[in-house]
C-alpha cells in the first residue's frame, strides 16, 4: 500500500538508543554476553519465537500487534541485560493459610465461592443499610457528589443492540441482568470491592443474601424459578445460574483455545476497525462534512486557563486535626447532601443536629444512625479521631 | 563574584539583604535594593540607557531576579514547578466520575505536554478506590496458582531482582469515549488527557518467574491491587512472557501513590486499566477469572449487541498538541513558519509514519517524526507550515510497524458503532479559523 524507508526510522532509533542507553552499552562486553544468551533463550522466552530482525519480527502477538525480540544485545532500541538471570534466592513459599486469605476470587465454575445461603429478603434489608444510598432504591441509580453512581437494575438484554444515532435517543443498558455475562463476578466484586467505602466487610451469607436481591431485582431465574422474597440463594443454587447475557462476547475466552481465539480475532483489524492509506482526493470530490460542538461541556475543575501570571501562595493555615480522617472516611457521602447526610461546613444542617447536643451526635456517628453505618463504617477509628472528624464538619461551616 | 570574601560565602544560604552588604561592590548594590523594593523593576543603574517608546522593559530594566540572591539551596528539599506553572495541572470533570471523586480519573495537561515524558505529578489519575497509601513495611507481593513453586515477596527482595527500564504511555481505553457521538470538549486536555508516558523501571515477569516452574497448563494470570477496588484483570500468559513487567519506579523515582506506590503490573501497549497499581497477587490458572473490570466494564459493545472482550491493545492513534484549543494560533501573523506537532502512538508497535491534512482528510502530506521512535510509546511529530491565516481543517494519521492505520470516524463507527465508550482510536481534526482559534470538530462523510 505505501512505502516508506523503515531502515531510516530503524537506524535513527539506533542512534537515539545508543545516546540513551550509552553506559549500559559499554558495560556488557562481548565475553560476558556469549554464555547468558543462549540460557536466556532457552529458559525465559517461551511462547515467542526468536527470529533475526531487530525490529518486528513479522510475527504477531497475543494482541495483534508487533512481536520484537533480542538480537545483538538489542530489543529494539534498548540494550539488554543478557547475563544469567536464574535461580534467584529471594522470597519464600507463602503458607496455605496465606494463600487462602488473599485468594477469595470467585470462578464461573465455581472455583472460590464459599459454601452459605442468604434469602432476597435479607438482602433487601443489607441493601437499603448499605448500599441504597448509593445505588438508590431497586439499584435505579442514586446521585452522589459528582454524578450518579452506577445503576444496578432496570436494563433489558434487547436494549444492547441500540445505538443513539439519528433520532434514536435511547441507548444500549449494560446492567447486571442484561450484560454481565457470568454470575461469580457479582458474588467476588460484591465481597471484594463493596460497599465501597468499607469494602470487604460482607459476610459469605450476607454476600449471597445481597447477591440474591441483586438478581432478583434484575429478575433472574434460576432453573426455571423465579426469586421471590423468600428465596433462599446457596452454593448449589448459584451454580445453576444462567445469566442472560452469558453468549454475548466475542471472541470465546474459555477451554483451550481461549487464548488462540483472542489472537485470531485480534489479529484482524477489521474486527474493530482499520483506516486506509489515501494521500489525494480521498473525499472523492465531496467537502469534509464539519460536525462541530453542540453542547459544549467546560465545567472543569480547577477551570482551563495557560495563564502564566503569578499567582499568590494560598495563605494555608494549620490543617485541622480531623481533615485527614474527614477526607478518607467521611467525605464519600460528607461532601453533599446527595445521600441525606448533613454536608461538611453545612452550618444549617449543623445547626439541627446539634440542638440534641454534641454528646448525642457524636454518640450517634460512633454507633450509627439510619443510613449512617457506624463510624462511618471505618471501624478501625479511635473515638477520638471519630471526632475529630466531626469536629472538622461542623467547624468547616463558614 | 570573585570579590566575594569568605564571609559572604558562608552569609549566601541565609539572608539575602544581610549578604548583599559584604559585597564589594556594595553602593550599587545598596541603591538597587531599595529600587528593587520601590518597583517590580528597578532602573538599570550599571547600564543607564535613555528609554525609546519601542525599547522594551524587560530588556532595558534589571529585573528584579537579577540584581538580588534567589532562594538558599535548602529551600526546597523536594523540588516543585514555577509558580508561574500553576495552571499546568491535573482536572477534572463530574461527568467523568462514577458518583464521586473515588471512582473517577483526572486528566493530564496534555497541551502543555513537552517531548515523551510527563512529570510524575501530571501523569492522569485513574482510580476505582481512592488512591491507596500502601505503607511499604505492609506490602507483599504473592504469586501462585499454577507454579510449581509458589512466592512471597517483600518490596525489598521485589527489589533486588535484575531491572529494566522501558519508556511506555499509559492510556486509558476510555480516552476520547465521551465523543463517539460528536465533540463535545473544546480542550485536548479533556479530548485526549487520559494518558501519559513515563520511563518505567522493574523486573521483567518473565525472568521474575523463571525459577518458579510455570505449569504447562497455565494459559492465564490474574492480577490484583491490595487498594479497596482490588482491580482484578486476567492477562494471558503469552504476553506475561513476552513484555511484561512488574514495576516500582517511574522517571527515576519511586511510583507516585497515584500509579500504585510501591508497585503497579506494567503490560506495555495495553489498556491502562490492565496495568494493575499497588499490585498485590498473581494467580495462574487454566481458566479466565471473568473480573468485573472485564465484564461489566472495559468490554466493547457492537452494534450487533455482540460485545468485544479482552480487547487489550490501544490501537494506533495520533492527535496534534500544538496548535490545540488551549494553544491556538491567535498570535501569529501571515508569513509565519509555525512548527505543527503532535503524539502517535501505538499498543500494537512502533510508530512508523505519520500523515497530516489540512482540508479535513481530502489531501494528505507527510510529517516528520522527531526523538525517540520506541515500541509502545508516545513518537512525537513534527510539520513546519507557513501560516498563511486562512481556515484550515487540521487532522493526523498514524500508521504503526504491525500494519494498522488509524481510521476516520466513520471507517470505525462502521465496526463497532457509537456505544462501544472505550477503544476510540479515530482520526483527530482541529478547526483553525481565519483568526487563529481552535476548535475542536469531527469530520464526517
Ligand atoms: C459510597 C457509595 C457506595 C456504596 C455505599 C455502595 N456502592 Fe456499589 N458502587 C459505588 C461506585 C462508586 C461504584 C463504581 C466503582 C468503579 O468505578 O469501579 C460501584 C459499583 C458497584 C457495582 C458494579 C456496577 C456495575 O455495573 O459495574 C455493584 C454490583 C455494586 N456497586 C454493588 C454494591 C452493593 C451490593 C453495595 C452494598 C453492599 C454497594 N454497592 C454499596 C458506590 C457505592
Ligand atoms: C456511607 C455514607 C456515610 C459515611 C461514609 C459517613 N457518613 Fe456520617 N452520615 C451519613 C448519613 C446518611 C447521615 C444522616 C443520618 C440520618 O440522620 O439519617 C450521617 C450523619 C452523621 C452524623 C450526625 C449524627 C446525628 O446525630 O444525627 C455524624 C456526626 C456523622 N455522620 C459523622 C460522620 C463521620 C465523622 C464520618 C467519617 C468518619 C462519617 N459520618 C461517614 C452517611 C455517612
Amino acid at each position: 500500500m505505501f512505502t516508506l524507508d523503515r531502515k531510516k526510522i530503524i537506524s535513527s532509533a539506533l542512534v537515539a538508543s545508543v545516546i540513551l542507553l550509552g553506559t549500559a552499552c559499554n558495560a556488557s562486553t562481548e565475553t560476558e554476553k556469549a554464555p547468558a544468551k543462549t540460557e536466556t533463550k532457552t529458559e525465559v522466552v517461551k511462547t515467542v519465537p526468536e527470529t533475526q530482525a531487530t525490529a518486528a519480527t513479522g510475527d504477531k502477538g497475543i494482541d495483534g500487534g508487533a512481536v520484537y525480540t533480542i538480537k545483538d544485545g538489542m530489543y529494539t532500541s534498548y540494550a539488554v541485560n543478557e547475563q544469567a538471570k536464574k535461580d534467584f534466592t529471594f522470597g519464600r513459599t507463602p503458607s496455605k493459610t496465606e494463600e487462602a486469605a488473599w485468594d477469595i476470587d470467585v470462578m464461573p465454575d465455581g472455583t472460590g465461592l464459599p459454601e452459605g445461603s442468604g434469602s432476597v429478603e435479607d438482602g433487601d434489608e443489607i441493601y437499603e443499610e448499605q448500599c441504597a444510598m448509593c445505588h438508590g432504591d431497586f439499584g435505579s441509580g442514586g446521585k452522589g457528589s459528582r454524578s450518579t453512581y452506577p445503576t444496578l437494575s432496570g436494563g433489558e438484554h434487547d436494549s444492547l443492540t441500540y445505538q443513539r444515532v439519528g433520532d434514536n435517543t435511547d441507548g444500549p443498558k449494560r446492567v447486571i441482568g442484561s450484560y454481565w455475562p457470568q454470575a461469580s463476578t457479582l458474588f467476588w466484586y460484591v465481597q471484594s470491592g463493596m460497599p465501597f467505602n468499607h469494602p470487604k466487610s460482607l459476610s459469605d451469607d450476607e454476600t449471597y443474601a445481597v447477591v440474591a436481591y441483586l438478581l432478583s431485582i434484575n429478575e433472574i431465574e434460576i432453573d426455571g424459578e423465579e426469586m421471590d422474597d423468600e428465596y433462599v440463594l446457596d452454593r448449589e443454587k448459584f451454580m445453576k445460574i444462567k445469566m442472560p447475557n452469558e453468549d454475548g462476547f466475542i471472541p470465546v475466552i474459555d477451554g483451550p483455545d481461549g487464548p488462540a481465539n483472542v489472537k485470531k480475532f485480534l489479529a484482524d483489524p477489521n474486527n474493530y476497525g482499520n483506516g486506509t492509506r489515501c494521500m489525494k482526493d480521498c473525499l472523492e470530490g465531496e467537502k469534509p462534512n464539519i460536525v462541530r460542538i453542540k453542547t459544549e461541556i467546560n465545567a472543569f475543575e480547577p477551570p482551563m486557563s495557560v495563564e502564566r501570571s503569578f499567582k499568590e501562595a494560598e495563605a494555608s493555615g494549620p490543617i485541622h486535626p480531623g481533615q485527614k480522617v474527614y477526607e478518607s472516611s467521611c467525605a464519600a457521602c460528607h461532601a453533599t447532601d446527595a445521600m441525606g447526610a448533613p454536608p461538611s461546613g453545612d452550618k444549617a444542617a449543623w445547626d439541627t443536629k446539634l440542638e440534641k447536643g454534641i454528646d448525642v451526635v457524636y454518640a450517634n456517628g460512633i454507633n450509627g444512625i439510619n443510613a449512617m453505618p457506624p463510624k462511618g463504617g471505618n471501624m478501625t477509628l479511635t473515638d477520638d479521631q471519630f471526632k475529630a472528624a466531626v469536629d472538622f464538619m461542623i467547624d468547616s461551616a463558614k | 563574584m570573585n570579590k566575594m570574601t569568605k564571609t559572604s560565602e558562608q552569609h549566601l544560604a541565609s539572608n539575602a539583604d544581610e549578604s548583599v552588604e559584604l559585597i564589594s561592590r556594595r553602593n550599587f548594590f545598596r541603591k538597587a535594593a531599595v529600587y528593587s523594593a520601590s518597583a517590580v523593576a528597578a532602573t538599570s543603574i550599571l547600564s543607564p540607557v535613555k528609554l525609546n517608546a519601542a525599547d522594551d522593559p524587560a530588556i532595558v530594566h534589571e529585573a528584579e531576579w537579577g540584581i538580588k540572591l534567589g532562594d538558599p539551596v535548602t529551600k526546597n528539599r523536594y523540588g516543585v514547578p514555577s509558580p508561574y506553572e500553576h495552571n499546568n495541572t491535573r482536572r477534572t470533570t463530574s461527568l467523568l466520575a462514577s458518583g464521586d471523586d473515588y471512582a473517577s480519573i483526572s486528566m493530564c495537561p496534555i497541551h502543555e505536554q513537552e517531548g515523551i515524558i510527563t512529570p510524575n505529578g501530571l501523569f492522569f489519575n485513574r482510580v476505582h478506590g481512592g488512591v491507596a497509601h500502601v505503607d511499604p513495611k505492609g506490602y507483599r507481593l504473592m504469586i501462585h496458582g499454577l507454579v510449581e513453586k509458589p512466592l512471597v515477596l517483600t518490596l525489598d527482595e521485589l527489589k533486588r531482582y535484575p531491572s529494566v527500564s522501558r519508556v511506555h504511555f499509559v492510556e486509558c481505553p476510555a480516552n476520547g469515549g465521551p465523543e463517539w457521538r460528536g465533540p463535545q470538549f473544546n480542550s485536548i486536555q479533556f479530548a485526549k488527557g487520559m494518558m501519559s508516558q513515563a520511563e518505567w523501571t522493574g523486573v521483567m515477569i518473565k525472568d521474575l518467574i523463571a525459577d518458579l516452574g510455570l505449569k504447562p497448563e497455565a494459559k492465564w494470570m490474574l492480577a490484583e491491587g491490595c487498594d479497596n477496588s482490588e482491580m482484578g484483570r486476567t492477562v494471558p500468559v503469552e504476553k506475561v512472557l513476552d513484555d511484561a513487567m512488574i514495576v516500582w519506579a517511574q522517571n527515576g523515582e519511586a511510583l507516585r501513590p497515584e500509579q500504585g506506590y510501591p508497585v503497579r503490573l506494567m503490560l506495555p501497549g495495553w489498556e491502562g486499566n490492565l496495568q494493575v497499581k499497588w499490585l498485590k497477587r498473581l494467580e495462574f490458572s487454566k481458566e479466565p477469572f471473568y473480573a468485573k473490570e472485564e465484564t461489566a466494564k472495559y468490554t466493547v459493545l457492537t452494534p450487533s449487541g455482540k460485545a468485544i472482550q479482552h480487547f487489550y491493545p490501544l490501537e494506533v492513534n495520533s492527535i496534534i498538541t500544538s496548535p490545540c484549543p488551549e494553544k491556538p494560533w491567535t498570535d501569529l501573523k501571515k508569513g509565519d513558519l509555525v512548527e505543527i506537532q503532535g503524539l502517535a502512538w501505538s499498543g500494537q508497535g512502533t510508530i512508523k509514519t505519520v500523515d497530516i491534512s489540512f482540508d479535513g482528510g481530502d489531501n494528505w502530506v507527510e510529517a516528520s517524526l522527531k526523538g525517540l521512535i520506541l515500541p509502545k510509546a508516545w513518537t512525537r511529530f513534527s510539520y513546519m507550515y507557513r501560516y498563511e491565516g486562512k481556515p484550515l481543517l487540521l487532522s493526523s494519521r498514524a500508521i504503526d510497524d504491525s500494519g494498522h492505520i488509524q481510521p476516520t470516524i466513520d471507517q470505525e463507527t462502521a465496526v463497532v458503532g457509537v456505544e462501544a465508550v472505550y477503544h476510540r482510536n479515530s482520526i483527530c481534526t482541529w478547526e483553525v479559523t481565519d483568526k487563529g482559534v481552535v476548535n475542536n470538530v469531527h469530520i464526517r462523510s
